[in-house]
């Protein structure tokens, strides 16, 4: 059992480690994290789960701003480009950041082209974080189903 | 609440903290809800602005500080703010993930406490009590300068103005308790107190003058005044305020008036020399502050205290025999009559407080929009050492002056130099009397005047005021003249000018402020003065035309009318007096 314990807690640890490194999380998710106590264990998960729905909801507005026949208001696309910057930097979601940065000026330029690109990679991104931390939760239930407690990855 | 009890409550105050947190973002609501939790906040959260203005509107005590997010789709965050900043007053805190300059400037002009960036930290939002505290403490000392003002423009005395602003702030609270202003929370954003601005203390006093000063009744204020939320006991304490300063004032005045009649020669001197202080301040004295209005009030209401007598008697000689050479304010008055300064420095001494102000013998004619004013008068009365040390220098010429004016009397001196007459013009007529003054600043200190604007306001108040006395006196002294002669040269035979008791009979007043207007107008009112004119103008040629005709339209009268003139210019109140002997003296030459 032990050994379980251990061994799960060292996967969960790489895998937190690597995400870091991989620059899907920074420290703000970190921050996040810490928030986390007794008092509300399910605050990180809570949180993301809020801000995949967040995610969902304002690419479905950025796609149907960007997808619209005639002039594209560009400034709704930059409304919710600016909403899903906010969210992803505050979640600690460092890649859907950078992207939304980005994603802003290419709105501001009225790129067309460069918009749709973007928005693709936003999308992929969300996604593919959205995954990522998914295994991650699934890890820490192992953790705890197995009699083990969650480890503080210290991210150097 | 006493000043403690507020402390005690305010160190327990960080914990429980009622927040009100809006953004559209859920994420970040529910992290910022989490952070402030944290924090030991109480939190309330929507994500709608509309939500908040509603709950903030339901109970305006219910919540300490607002965090709004910026960009919401139902209510610009600004907006929002703004609404909340003049419906509850609350501070509002402003968060987005604009990092742009502009978005905080904007928050800032909007009246924002604080502008956080996304993401929140925690450390930043354990600091945010301060802003309840701060707002507070800031509303608690506005209203304390707005009753100053309104009290000061009652309370003038040397005294009364001594008082730390401690005093006045313990004052002001135990006013507020007297009128039952609550002020139990000081969490509580929303203070029902009565604030006396500006405005509210002009309806005031427009109602109590109407009324007459000793039939003012509250009701009758109260129903004149028309003002909301404005209850009789607010204008019972108020009125009780007024009449009490109103007493001291009258009181000093009628002591000050006899005393003054004695030595008319002397206030000669004196106003010669408060004129020459009026040389100028390139420095714009804030005007916003109530002490000024207390200053300046206070400095006009004693006003009539100083006897301007024959001043115009005085002047020719002063003109003619006024050296080029600023440098030295007293110069002018080498050479000069002047009465003994015994009776100067025993006045003097009588009223010599913190705000000596005018003993009888000031002519306070440069009066500053504050203690200058009052700083203004040592130097006169300092011939008396206690005064300023760096008017002991103009002081001894005060002396000088003093002792060769008044052995002699009047002298026709038909050699009527008009030294700068060149400068008073150049003054008179430049708009912003910058370039005038500029050109009549030959005096020597010009570095008190680069002092003066680089110092800070209070500071440069006490300095401006050193450069009053140094001030190119001699320079008023001619161009009056000057401008006399120029303007009325056919009125002067009007002037049959009477010898006899020199009163104060009138002020024309003159700011670029309205509201300095009105205390001017008061001040009259409250010395019972039987001639007021206000205007205001920008130029200061205008009204100097204005009031000599105004001068010499008066009619001839038992008691000669001492009129003086009064303007404001680059944030000083002059206060010069000019009298009809003067006018017909001048006419002689």
């Amino acid at each position: 059992m032990d050994s379980l314990v251990a061994q799960l807690q060292m996967q969960y640890r790489n895998y937190v480690l690597s995400l870091y490194q991989q620059g899907f999380l920074d420290d703000q998710f970190t921050e996040l994290k810490s928030l986390q106590d007794d008092g509300s264990p399910d605050f990180v998960s809570e949180v993301l789960s809020l801000f995949f729905d967040d995610c969902v909801k304002l690419v479905g507005n950025m796609a149907r701003a960007l997808d619209q026949t005639g002039t594209v208001d560009f400034s709704q696309v930059g409304a919710s480009v600016h909403q899903l910057k906010g969210s992803s930097s505050s979640v600690g979601a460092k890649r859907v950041k950078g992207l939304c940065i980005n994603f802003k000026e290419l709105c501001e330029a009225k790129n067309y082209e460069g918009c749709v690109r973007c928005l693709q990679q936003v999308d992929i991104e969300y996604k593919t974080l959205k995954a990522k931390l998914q295994d991650m939760f699934n890890l820490e239930k192992q953790i705890v189903q197995a009699g083990g407690i969650v480890p503080q990855v210290d991210i150097k | 609440m006493t000043v403690e009890q507020e402390f005690e409550a305010v160190d327990q105050f960080p914990v429980g903290m009622r927040v009100l947190a809006v953004d559209d973002d859920q994420t970040c609501l529910r992290i910022l809800e989490t952070l402030l939790h944290r924090c030991q906040y109480h939190v309330t959260t929507t994500d709608s602005a509309q939500t908040a203005l509603e709950l903030l509107r339901e109970n305006k005590n219910k919540f300490d500080l607002v965090i709004s997010d910026v960009d919401m789709p139902d209510m610009d965050g600004f907006k929002l703010l703004e609404l909340v900043g003049l419906e509850m007053d609350l501070p509002v805190i402003m968060l987005s993930a604009h990092s742009d300059p502009k978005y905080v400037m904007k928050g800032v002009k909007h009246g924002a406490c604080d502008y956080l960036l996304k993401p929140v930290r925690i450390e930043e939002l354990k600091n945010i009590w301060q802003h309840v505290v701060r707002k507070s403490k800031f509303k608690k000392m506005k209203s304390i300068v707005t009753n100053v003002e309104s009290t000061d423009n009652t309370d003038q005395n040397g005294v009364k103005a001594n008082r730390k602003r401690k005093d006045q702030f313990e004052e002001v609270e135990e006013d507020d308790e007297e009128r039952g202003n609550e002020n139990d929370d000081p969490t509580a954003q929303k203070k029902p107190r009565v604030l006396w601005t500006r405005e509210l203390h002009n309806k005031f006093l427009a109602a109590v003058d109407h009324l007459g000063v000793e039939k003012a009744q509250p009701k009758k204020i109260l129903e004149l005044m028309n003002v909301d939320k404005l209850t009789r006991e607010n204008v019972a304490s108020h009125l009780q305020k007024f009449r009490s300063a109103l007493k001291k004032i009258t009181n000093e005045a009628n002591q000050q008036a006899n005393m003054a009649a004695i030595d008319s020669h002397f206030m000669q001197m004196s106003s010669l020399k408060g004129l020459g202080g009026f040389h100028h301040q390139q420095r714009q004295i804030p005007l916003g502050s109530g002490q000024f209005h207390g200053g300046a009030a206070a400095t006009m209401r004693h006003f009539p205290l100083g006897r301007l007598n024959s001043f115009g008697g005085v002047f020719p000689h002063v003109s003619s025999s006024l050296p080029r050479n600023h440098s030295d304010g007293g110069y002018i008055l080498q050479g000069m009559p002047i009465p003994p300064l015994d009776d100067l420095h025993i006045n003097n001494n009588n009223n010599n407080k913190a705000f000596p102000s005018f003993s009888s013998q000031q002519t306070s004619l440069m009066v500053a929009p504050n203690n200058q004013l009052v700083l203004q008068q040592p130097s006169y009365a300092s011939l008396n050492p206690g005064g300023f040390s760096p008017h002991l220098e103009i002081n001894k010429r005060l002396e000088d002056w003093s002792n060769t004016l008044l052995s002699t009397n009047i002298p026709q001196s038909d050699v009527h130099s008009k030294p700068d007459a060149l400068e008073w013009n150049h003054f008179c007529n430049s708009d912003a009397a910058q370039a005038g003054f500029s050109g009549a600043n030959n005096l020597g200190p010009m570095t008190d005047a680069q002092l003066l604007r680089s110092s800070s306001p209070s500071e440069g108040l006490f300095v401006g005021q050193q450069k009053l006395e140094n001030g190119s006196m001699p320079s008023d002294a001619g161009s009056l003249d000057d401008i006399v002669n120029s303007m009325m040269p056919k009125e002067q035979s009007q002037a049959d000018f009477f010898e006899g008791d020199w009163g104060l009979d009138g002020i024309i007043a003159h700011s670029e402020l309205a509201y300095e207007n009105l205390f001017l107008c008061f001040l009259c009112n409250l010395v019972n003065m039987r001639k007021s004119v206000l205007f205001r103008h920008n130029q200061l040629l205008l009204p100097l035309v204005l009031s000599f005709f105004f001068l010499l339209s008066c009619k001839k009268k038992p008691v000669s009318p001492l009129c003086n003139l009064c303007f404001k210019h680059d944030g000083i109140l002059f206060v010069l007096p000019m009298n009809l002997l003067a006018v017909k003296e001048w006419s002689n030459l």
